[in-house]
């Protein structure tokens, strides 16, 4: 993505449909948005028609991002001109109070779109981003819970009660959040990778390690997993508890995780690589395993 | 037969009349719709019941992802005999009579000020206007089955089943102009008859919504029926006889 924003765009279609991947891809580009957005609506607003509106609110709500209250300011006046009274348009104007740290005219925007329209679960979550940006962490985790139970099939909800947990350290009730996740998208190896570190921290290694292989499977580059089974095999099998056979397949999977990953640093060109074999090669010793041997 | 020769005024006063009119019907309908459009209100428990269904269905098809503890917890806090969400949730059945209901008559009212009323008049109008006229003939021979949808309105025995009548032309432009709509008034336009028609077959424009306690009975019977079955229980050999190198496969092939 980053490689993309110096390069110059020939038309103004190139940047639209540039936007309009953003805006599919929900990626956070917003210095670039910024950068493109602005030259895009100043020249050719004419040219997008009904796009221009979205191209606007996109605009506005990356201007916020990187704290350019002026641009925000101008998007939302015609945005305003343009849809007087929708709530969209409230909500980004709320959006804007939350920007400048004025967070009661922001609940009191909030409030009012919510007497009109009380399903609007995007509103909602403003409220939690506001206790989020109050440190009030506590009191955001209470609403978020109050939304899932609503809204029990909202996967950014829970991703981000996850985060809260976490940032909480209740690792348990972070793991429920991300089992939600798996559920909603099993084969997205990154929830897996989240699941297994989070029962690793919580020190259950029998699961981290499944969890971990999971994701090594869905994903066979993802190294944080290689190495999550690398850590979690070693420690299952030097741990006291376990029958033996256990203790060797555990050693069998760490070796197994350590082989591919200084396969994997091997097949990459790298400048210091060196001593990234070399911290390989202990942690290999650390096992005392001979790699090839199975 | 000998060839019918159509006069030219037939062409500048029945046929490009109708296609006008038409077509400039279409454009104001689609613009009268938008004013008398009126946003549904979304209801809350409705919208929560569908989310809780949902997230039933997925813990039945993706269950076997979770740690048996999870899922058991899970299936609990849907099925329990005393506590479980489908059990508790109790939803009185929202089958509402449309005619008791304001909100819906109005709508039902819009649709067919809308739709149903400038159809009836319009070709009605055109009916009565231009009665009688042989329009146009399509350059292809057709055979006797299809003189009712060709010529309405002109029942001539011995006239060929390739001319269309003013009233069936109407009827041609009403289903063919679409694809003039959709290039001017852009996707999902309202000027549409042909989609109008569909909807008013498959009844979905007076589309209830489902009860929710039957919805929540069935998944409860779903779930209910769902075991637990953890797809991770030896993924660590599947990860490692996955990935193995190649002089190892006879060794590990459990078939050899």
């Amino acid at each position: 993505m980053a490689s993309s924003a110096n390069s110059n765009f020939s038309t103004w279609e190139e940047v639209r449909d540039q936007l309009r991947k953003f805006r599919e891809d929900n990626v956070r580009c917003s210095e670039e948005v910024v950068e493109i957005a602005d030259s895009l609506l100043a020249d050719h607003a004419n040219k997008l028609g009904d796009e221009a509106w979205i191209v606007y609110e996109q605009l506005f709500i990356a201007s916020l991002d990187i704290g350019k209250i002026d641009v925000a300011s101008a998007c939302i006046r015609e945005l305003n001109i343009q849809f007087p009274n929708s709530i969209r348009v409230r909500k980004l104007m709320g959006m804007r109070y939350e920007a400048l740290q004025k967070y009661d005219e922001a609940l009191n925007i909030y409030e009012d779109i919510l007497e009109e329209d009380e399903s609007n679960s995007v509103v909602r979550k403003r409220y939690v981003a506001i206790h989020k940006a109050r440190r009030n962490i506590p009191a955001a985790i209470k609403l978020l819970n109050d939304h899932v139970k609503k809204f029990s099939a909202d996967h950014e909800a829970w991703m981000e009660l996850a985060d809260l947990y976490i940032s909480e350290q209740e690792y348990s009730k972070a793991a429920y959040c991300v089992e939600e996740l798996i559920l909603s998208n099993p084969h997205n190896h990154l929830y897996h990778q989240r699941y297994a570190e989070i029962k690793y921290t919580q020190g259950e290694m029998p699961m981290a390690c499944k969890y971990f292989s999971q994701a090594a499977k869905l994903n066979g580059d993802n190294m944080r997993a290689l190495y999550g089974i690398f850590m979690s095999a070693s420690n299952l099998a030097g741990s006291p508890k376990g029958n033996a056979k256990t203790k060797k397949d555990n050693m069998k999977y760490a070796a197994w995780a350590a082989r591919q990953i200084s396969e994997k640093y091997k097949s990459v060109e790298m400048r210091d690589h060196d001593a990234q074999v070399e911290a390989i090669e202990e942690m290999l010793d650390s096992l005392q395993v001979v790699p090839s041997t199975n | 037969m000998a060839e019918l020769l159509l006069d030219t005024n037939i062409r500048f006063w029945v046929v490009l009349p109708i296609v006008c009119i038409t077509f400039f019907v279409g454009i104001i309908r689609h613009y009268v719709s938008i004013l008398l459009q009126s946003d549904k209100k979304i209801d809350l428990q409705q919208v929560s019941d569908g989310q809780a269904l949902m997230r039933s269905r997925l813990l039945r098809e993706n269950g076997k992802y979770l740690p048996k503890d999870s899922f058991v917890m899970r299936k609990h806090f849907f099925n329990d005999e005393e506590k479980g969400f489908f059990k508790t949730q109790k939803r009185q059945g929202q089958v509402k009579n449309p005619m008791t209901d304001p909100s819906m008559m109005t709508d039902m009212l819009k649709g067919n000020v809308t739709n149903i009323l400038p159809m009836i008049m319009i070709g009605g109008w055109i009916n009565w206007t231009f009665s009688g006229f042989i329009t146009t003939k399509v350059p292809f021979p057709l055979t006797i089955r299809f003189k009712p949808m060709l010529q309405r309105g002109i029942e001539l025995a011995s006239l060929d089943a390739s001319w269309v009548s003013s009233a069936s032309w109407y009827f041609l432009n009403v289903f063919g102009l679409r694809s003039m709509y959709t290039l001017i008034l852009g996707e999902n336009n309202a000027a549409d008859q042909a989609r109008i028609m569909q909807e008013q077959m498959s009844g979905s424009a007076m589309a209830m919504p489902p009860d929710p306690s039957k919805a929540f009975k069935a998944e409860w019977e779903a779930l209910q029926i769902t075991e637990h079955n953890w797809s991770l229980q030896s993924i660590e050999e599947e990860l490692l006889s996955n990935t193995v190198a190649p002089e190892d496969i006879y060794v590990k092939d459990k078939f050899v």
